[in-house]
């Protein structure tokens, strides 16, 4: 190869490049539809405009069947450009690069030896790219699994889609510290051998760049741990809730063991009474006199509002004022046999309750009546009591017991 | 100034955190963090301690140490006979609050069970429900279960009652009392460190780690 060819084939692969790169804008819109979609639309695309997209390896038909994709690069390309951390690529391929690397340097010393400065010159750029290359994979990758901690994997929505990709990120982090571990620099010591130029590529500058890369790569893969620990406590927490609760469903009379009853009482269920530190007003400190009656001041005085008349409504008996004018009736109605039992003044006849509620044709219940009339003699000043008689009527309410019912209440005047 | 001074001073600021503690409550970062942070101070639980001994009573926590409680000192007879009282009445309620939680977490499409701190608006809950028969129907069995009882045939009122019965049971705090935004507690934990101890101690089949065998049989 001459030296006038080379620019010659240089010039023309910037010529195809910025051709083919522009197909890219041109057809911006479809092939962004082919990434979100299965396939690249056709509706919008000229015969020759996909001739040119199939010749420039943009898109592709895997087979006749199939319609147009995407080629692998591209998508790459495009989940790079819009960090789409679902289709990003951890790719460092360490070991094909350290290959071509090996065969650089080698290139690069014939062509010194033969003074081929030029072509030396071609070989060294290579060289950068290629160390640039495999650092920028790293930066990448390393760039990728920041987002998506950062971002706690929402670009998922399921917990267990969660799990899985950080997994799937832990085992990236594995693969791309065993890269970093592929390369030697013992092996590329040797193989610079005095070169400064090589020297200050492939040892000191890839050298710092890597170790940076290790760092990042080793406080990712501590985060991951802790963000995967903490999805999984999330995890547990829904399968203990779910479990639990299918169980007790499954079995309704479950009962645990008492643990109040062990010797050791578990401190989840050592759980104290309730204790109310009550406190009331004392007045036996000089000091808190002020304030005590400073509070009494404050105590709002009873509200006796004024009725006005204009605001009288016609009375409405409520529920409470029905039972009071039915004990009030009740009350009298006893009253009146007491009265009876008094006019009557037949010493020894005494006068049986019941008796008086049937003839008298009130309506009281059997029962309430004997209460009252026992109530009513209860009631009485002493004094007057013993101007009366009362015998009780009883039984024996069962041979079992010795509960006694009354059936009867007889009052007689005392003599 | 005397031991028992000194011991009262240090303790003076803790008095409305001891009488809360005193009245049954569970202090976690949510219900109240300043209390918990004080808490969380090992000199400050000595001296809480020492304060509650004559009392008969300690300060415990749950494993994770997120939410304190009292607990009996001495255990004689009518405290254990209070406890019994009481884990019968936890059990009552495992299963309602159990299923609650895991309502809410089908309802409003979140990944995992309720934790400390998250909000929670019955409204939000309701609207879900509104348009879902078969949500409406797990609020109503939910809600008329006897420990949420209520007595309701309105989807409104059932997850009002809901929300009240869990506030007063301290899963949820409500910080303005007339907004519905509640707050969920340190309390859930507890309930599920409790949740998690039966399931040891009786050795139940309720599998926390089991990776996926749901999933494959569904």
């Amino acid at each position: 190869m001459s030296e006038a060819d080379t620019p010659g084939l240089e010039s023309r692969l910037i010529t195809t490049g910025v051709e083919r790169l522009s197909l890219l804008g041109r057809h911006a819109e479809s092939l962004m539809q082919g990434y979100a979609h299965d396939e690249v639309p056709l509706d919008g695309l000229s015969n020759t405009a996909l001739r040119r997209l199939l010749a420039a390896r943009i898109v592709w038909r895997p087979d006749e069947q199939s319609g147009v994709k995407l080629t692998p690069k591209v998508r790459e390309l495009i989940a790079e450009m819009v960090a789409d951390e679902a289709r990003r690529h951890v790719n460092a391929d360490v070991a094909e690069t350290l290959e071509l690397i090996r065969s650089l340097v080698e290139s690069y010393r014939e062509s010194s030896h033969r003074g081929d400065y030029w072509q030396q010159e071609q070989q060294l750029l290579r060289l950068r790219q290629a160390v640039d290359d495999m650092s920028g994979r790293f930066a990448d990758a390393i760039d990728s699994l920041w987002q998506r901690l950062n971002s706690d994997f929402g670009f998922v929505s399921r917990l267990n889609d969660k799990v899985r990709e950080n997994d799937r990120a832990q085992k990236q982090v594995v693969r791309l510290l065993d890269g970093l571990a592929l390369i030697d620099f013992n092996e590329l010591i040797a193989l610079v051998g005095s070169d400064g130029t090589l020297r200050k590529l492939l040892i000191s500058q890839l050298q710092q760049q890597l170790s940076e890369h290790y760092t990042s790569l080793r406080e990712v893969q501590h985060r991951l741990i802790e963000l995967m620990a903490r999805f999984r406590h999330m995890q547990s927490r829904s399968r203990l809730v779910a479990g639990m609760a299918a169980f007790l469903r499954e079995h309704p009379g479950f009962v645990p063991g008492n643990y109040a009853r062990r010797s050791e009482v578990p401190t989840l269920f050592n759980r104290a009474a309730p204790l109310t530190a009550a406190g009331s007003a004392a007045l036996d400190r000089a000091q808190d006199t002020a304030t005590l009656s400073a509070l009494l001041n404050d105590i709002p005085a009873p509200a006796h509002s004024v009725q006005s008349v204009s605001a009288a409504r016609p009375s409405q008996s409520s529920e409470g004022d029905h039972v009071a004018a039915r004990q009030q009736a009740l009350k009298q109605d006893v009253e009146t046999f007491y009265l009876h039992v008094v006019d009557k003044t037949e010493p020894d006849q005494p006068i049986s309750a019941l008796e008086y509620l049937h003839t008298s044709e009130l309506t009281w219940n059997a029962e309430i009546w004997l209460f009252q009339v026992i109530a009513e003699f209860q009631g009485l000043p002493h004094s007057e009591q013993r101007a009366f008689h009362i015998q009780q009527e009883e039984g024996q309410a069962s041979p079992f017991n010795e509960v006694r019912l009354i059936h009867d209440v007889a009052l007689s005047l005392a003599v | 100034m005397s031991d028992m001074n000194a011991l009262s001073n240090g303790l003076l600021p803790h008095g409305p955190l001891l009488e809360r503690l005193l009245a049954g409550e569970f202090i976690c970062a949510v219900s109240d963090e300043s209390a918990f942070q004080r808490l969380e101070d090992e000199d400050t639980r000595e001296a809480i301690d020492d304060y509650l001994r004559p009392l008969n009573r300690r300060l415990a926590s749950n494993p994770d140490a997120s939410v304190y409680f009292l607990a009996w000192r001495q255990l004689d007879d009518s405290a254990r006979d209070q406890l019994s009282r009481q884990l019968s009445d936890t059990l009552h309620s495992l299963l309602p609050v159990l299923e609650w939680l895991q309502l809410v977490q089908e309802a409003l499409g979140r990944d995992s069970v309720l934790s400390p701190g998250d909000v929670l608006k019955p409204g939000e809950l309701q609207a879900k429900s509104e348009d879902n028969p078969s949500l409406r129907e797990r609020i109503e069995r939910l809600a008329t279960d006897s420990f949420f009882g209520s007595q309701s045939d309105q989807l409104d009122a059932q997850v009002k009652q809901v929300f009240k019965r869990l506030k007063e049971h301290g899963y949820l705090l409500q910080p303005h009392g007339e907004r519905q935004v509640f707050l969920v507690t340190g309390k859930i934990d507890y309930l599920l460190d409790l949740v998690r101890f039966i399931r040891d101690e009786e050795h139940l089949p309720v599998d926390e780690q089991g990776e996926a065998t749901q999933e494959a049989l569904l």
